[in-house]
């Protein structure tokens, strides 16, 4: 039996994260028309960490970025559109401007060159997988990097690679 | 050529203020790094540099990495990342394989 990676951050490689399986949904909302899964794991919820080396951003819209970690390279979107989108029209608007608050924060931390841990939702956009983030920290430390690749072949191994059958 | 490249390099032996031009060095291995389009960075020699960017060769077979992204990494652990990058070149290759 697979492994059950749901409602956890795996914590990926690149490499690893763009090479996932899409399915189709047939029964899902339309934010969720694709499934991933990574050998046989279903997953929805990711951790990577490179340094941003492309940024583009639409105030008030978005920001796209890319985390190259040295062994790919991941689009990444931050939704800004909180105080515009229908998404959030029901909610709180005291509760939207707080969250607002904290994407436009995240959003200013990304800066070409720094180094990230970025936390988010594996989603599809034009056949490519990519990462819609919920949360930034920006690394200093020169090892962050080396660390984290020791920390995801670990887990790959671990915990989310499937058990080999038994003879 | 064109290849994107992710280095980590050992040191910087020399910097030109006028070409910003960066010379790097491994071991017995040396490169130059085109710094023109990186921004708020002080090079200083000795200092470790990650930089990420497109590798040219020039029709002299000179090779010259032009940086898109730098950053001081003075204080890493060379021989862990040395290591660790072994483990991972593994680790890519046994998921290809799988």
């Amino acid at each position: 039996m697979p492994p059950n990676l749901h409602n956890t951050h795996v914590k990926l490689l690149a490499f690893d994260l763009l090479s996932l399986t899409q399915t189709p949904n047939p029964h899902s909302s339309s934010s969720d028309t694709i499934s991933f899964s990574r050998r046989g794991s279903p997953l929805s919820r990711v951790e990577i960490l490179g340094t941003v080396t492309f940024r583009d951003s639409k105030p008030g819209k978005f920001l796209k970025f890319s985390i190259d970690d040295g062994t790919g390279c991941v689009p990444c979107i931050l939704w800004l559109n909180h105080m515009t989108s229908p998404y959030f029209s029901r909610r709180r608007p005291q509760d939207v401007r707080l969250i607002a608050h904290v994407a436009s924060d995240f959003a200013s931390l990304i800066k070409i060159g720094t180094v990230a841990r970025v936390r988010g939702r594996v989603t599809g956009y034009r056949g490519s997988v990519q990462v819609t983030v919920s949360d930034v920290v920006i690394e200093r430390d020169p090892n962050v990097e080396t660390l984290h690749w020791l920390d995801c072949m670990r887990l790959a191994r671990k915990c989310y690679d499937p058990l080999p059958h038994r003879k | 050529k064109k290849k994107v490249h992710h280095f980590i390099l050992l040191r910087i032996q020399e910097y030109s203020v006028e070409t910003a031009i960066a010379t790097v060095v491994d071991g017995d291995s040396k490169l130059k790094i085109d710094t023109q389009h990186l921004r708020d960075l002080s090079f200083r020699t000795g200092s470790i540099f990650q930089f990420i960017g497109e590798l040219l060769i020039h029709p002299d077979n000179e090779a010259v990495l032009q940086a898109r992204v730098g950053r001081n990494v003075d204080g890493i652990d060379l021989n862990l990342y040395h290591q660790s990058l072994q483990l991972l070149r593994q680790f890519q290759a046994d998921h290809i394989r799988a």
